[in-house]
């Protein structure tokens, strides 16, 4: 059975008659990236902070690598890096001061604070800005130095909130290769951003909530299996489409068919194995085929079915 | 190798003590504040001792004046730029939301605040050390002594230090960033304030009122006993008021409230002991110091129960952890921790080491009778507002609504008498005499307490402040009630959810 690094408990959090965390549990595995996605307003911020010890649960509990985030927040501390949604720079600071100052402040000394402070100039590529004021630096950079910051002390969990909002295309690619270093460094990450076709390209799994309730977790395949149990296929044929439709209509399984553009396209229910065998059967029939496709759909499908657009 | 390894330990003493000053030194350094102050120090220093310089080659002594000059500007770096600067310090954190990533360190609030203070004093050292040059030439100027120049000096520092740890508190007060401009603009005009009235004192220090010329002061030992007491008093309030500001950046999963009772507690005993130690002197002596005793007890004693009685009475799961082992520090967290009824209980364990300490002295029965009100006032207003929000809405009892309420009340019964007087009996005359109708007001009475004894009116300020006690005394279950009411709808929950989560 794989280990729940990051595991959530029946968390509650009001603000006034705002229910912010509504009793939502869900867990992170060992190495896993799992994307935390939800409207404006449904809670994932503070659940954020919550994991991040900055607010306290009015109800239930969050634990990283088994410490309680009430009961043990400074253990907590030294196993998880969070980076918010804003860099948080100092003025007349240059970036290694700046990254100097957090690994001091993470109790680092001596020689493993300057390895540990000369590791993520490199692993950031932050060499040639070691000496500019942080302030100064663009958007994209203050975010990277800002990670940076974030894993000085070499967390196993990483909270991430919107780390890639308001990047422009290149810093986000440059952001999305980071993450997916560090996952592969055996990081546990939790992140959130809006930028959905990136988060189902960076994480294993999703978390959607909203209104503080917990909506789905899991797998995006899985999440959408069970949404979605037909699969959408079509058929292109090098001829007239006719005789086929007649066919499947008749195959088990096999739902909606009707014609779209070129192809015909129809839901199937069933496994892989069952795909094979109708494939097999179309093609055994003589049927010209050109093109089999499969539509899966994507996270954005998948927000867009599952959340409501409600706030609180 | 030797000094590396020197500046290796030195640096890990400093981290050890807080890693924020090292980063805070490099930033003021670098600032504009500090250039402009630093300069302006120099060249201060500078006209001051050419003005001195020339009077002297013109035959005079200008060493007193030109000392007056440099501490003024002193003074004015000191104890309104340098604390604007602390203020300003934690303020930005807050502004420019760093404050949270720090508080995602190793740092405890504890050493986030030492190390704003720390900073402080290293910038209050280099501006001393920038006119000390200046210092030295009045003394050689002639008309000062040297032991004139280092108290003055030694207090300046103090009273500058303390100041800091002053706005350090207030600026861990606000967290909302209005709030927080509109205190910073209060702190500013307060201290330019400070500042002056610290000025005429090192003017009039100077001018010999405690040593020198003029005589008639203290002896020099007299004023060293004095110096050491206003030492320890400054000691003990600056630790209490960095212990205050790390209460205000606590999260609440942290425990500072038991180290605050303690600091508290300290500061009252080391009043009480100040007292204690002129019990053998003449009785009139006795007298006005038990007095003194009674005026600073009642300011402290206010102080402490506006905050104490109106904790959360919710104790943290983590303090319930900390209470529980059979130890000393176990046993101080059951007594002095937070929440439970425990605030109410710690005022009222004070008020009476107060009274019993004020039992010792020959205090004449009419003063006696005056302070016992001024206790029971001060009890009514604090504990009756308190106990009638937490009974009657006991979710709404949050600290500042609890605060408020206390204010309204006070500020209803100094006001409400006369003014319903007023509107029913529409007077020609408007009346400031003490009358009947002003015995809710606390202050008013207690001032005309003779009137109050000479008609015969002690039984309305005696049943108001046995009201008082009793209230105070009745916090302590209805918190721990209330503390018992708030777990238990914890621990249903949970059980809810384990039952839930086993179906």
């Amino acid at each position: 059975m794989s280990e729940a690094m990051l595991q959530i408990d029946g968390l509650v959090r009001h603000f006034g008659g705002v229910h912010a965390v509504d009793d939502i549990s869900f867990g992170v595995e060992r190495g896993q990236v799992l994307g935390f996605i939800g409207p404006n307003g449904a809670g994932k911020t503070t659940t954020m902070r919550i994991l991040a010890t900055l607010e306290t649960p009015q109800g239930g509990d969050a634990r990283i690598g088994g410490y309680s985030v009430v009961d043990d927040p400074e253990k907590v501390r030294r196993m998880m890096g969070f980076m918010p949604d804003y860099a948080g720079v100092y003025a007349n600071t240059t970036v290694e001061e700046y990254l100097d100052f957090f690994a001091r402040a993470h109790d680092l000394r001596g020689e493993s604070r300057r390895k540990a402070v000369d590791h993520i100039v490199e692993f950031m590529s932050l060499g040639d800005l070691r000496d500019r004021h942080v302030e100064s630096l663009s958007k994209g950079l203050k975010q990277r130095v800002a990670l940076g910051r974030a894993i000085v002390h070499n967390p196993e969990v990483l909270i991430l909130d919107e780390p890639a909002a308001n990047l422009d295309p290149r810093a986000r690619i440059e952001f999305r290769t980071l993450i997916r270093e560090l996952a592969t460094d055996g990081k546990t990450i939790l992140l959130s951003s809006h930028i959905l076709t990136e988060l189902s390209e960076m994480c294993d799994a999703v978390t959607v909530i909203e209104r503080g309730k917990l909506l789905a977790t899991g797998p995006v395949e899985d999440i959408l299996q069970r949404l979605r149990p037909r699969r959408l296929l079509s058929v292109r044929l090098a001829g007239p489409g006719d005789r086929l439709e007649r066919f499947l209509v008749e195959q088990p399984g096999v739902t909606n068919v009707h014609e779209a553009g070129p192809c015909i396209e129809f839901e199937f229910e069933g496994g892989d194995d069952e795909q094979v065998q109708l494939v097999s059967r179309v093609i055994g029939a003589g049927f010209p085929v050109l093109e089999f496709a499969a539509h899966s759909a994507g996270l954005e499908d998948l927000f867009i079915e599952i959340t409501e657009g409600r706030v609180q | 190798m030797t000094v590396a390894r020197v500046v290796g330990w030195l640096e890990d003493r400093s981290d050890w003590l807080s890693p924020l000053v090292v980063k805070e030194i490099r930033q003021v350094v670098r600032g504009r504040e500090f250039s402009l102050s630093f300069g302006a120090c120099l060249v201060a220093g500078l006209v001051v001792a050419f003005l001195g310089a020339t009077d002297v080659l013109a035959g005079g002594t200008a060493g007193r004046w030109t000392f007056v000059s440099l501490m003024a500007c002193l003074a004015f770096l000191g104890l309104a730029v340098v604390p604007l600067g602390a203020f300003n310090a934690l303020r930005r954190e807050r502004v420019e939301q760093t404050f949270d990533l720090i508080t995602l360190t190793a740092l405890s609030s504890r050493r986030v605040v030492i190390g704003k203070l720390m900073t402080q004093a290293v910038r209050l050292t280099t501006l001393f050390a920038a006119m000390a040059p200046f210092v030295a030439m009045s003394f050689l100027l002639g008309g000062i002594d040297f032991v004139t120049i280092a108290v003055s000096l030694v207090v300046l520092f103090m009273a500058s230090l303390w100041m800091c740890a002053l706005c350090v508190f207030l600026s861990a007060l606000a967290r909302a960033r209005a709030l927080s401009a509109v205190i910073f603009a209060g702190v500013g005009i307060a201290l330019l304030f400070a500042a002056g009235i610290f000025g005429t004192a090192f003017r009039a220090i100077s001018m010999g009122i405690f040593f020198g010329p003029l005589g008639g002061g203290p002896t020099t030992s007299e004023v060293l006993w004095i110096l050491a007491g206003l030492s320890t008093v400054w000691l003990v309030t600056l630790v209490n008021l960095v212990l205050l500001a790390v209460n205000r950046l606590s999260l609440p999963t942290e425990d500072s409230v038991t180290p605050l009772r303690l600091g508290f507690l300290a500061q009252l005993l080391l009043f009480v002991g100040w007292a204690v130690s002129f019990l053998f002197e003449p009785p009139n002596i006795r007298e006005g110091v038990g007095l003194m005793l009674y005026r600073i007890g009642c300011i402290h004693l206010a102080a402490v129960a506006v905050f104490a009685v109106t904790e959360r009475p919710a104790v943290p799961r983590r303090a319930v952890l900390r209470m529980q082992p059979a130890s000393f520090p176990g046993w101080l967290a059951r007594v002095f921790g937070p929440g439970g009824g425990r605030g109410a209980f710690t005022v009222f364990l004070q008020l009476l080491i107060l009274v019993g300490a004020l039992a010792l002295f020959p205090i004449d029965p009419y003063d006696r009778r005056r302070i016992l009100t001024a206790f029971g006032y001060l009890c009514f207003y604090v504990a009756v507002p308190t106990l009638a929000f937490r009974l009657a809405f006991p979710k709404y009892a949050t600290p500042a609504r609890l605060g408020i309420a206390m204010l309204v009340t006070l500020a209803a019964a100094m006001a409400l008498p006369d003014l319903l007087y007023y509107l029913i009996f529409q007077p020609d005359l408007l009346s400031l005499e003490f009358s009947f109708r002003q015995l809710l007001n606390p202050l008013q009475t207690i001032a005309n307490w003779r009137i109050v004894e000479t008609n015969g009116w002690g039984l309305i300020p005696s049943t108001i402040g046995i009201f008082g006690v009793l209230a105070l005394v009745a916090l302590v279950p209805t918190g721990a009630r209330l503390a018992a009411e708030e777990a238990s709808v914890g621990a249903t929950g949970r059980q809810l959810e384990s039952s839930a989560a086993a179906d």
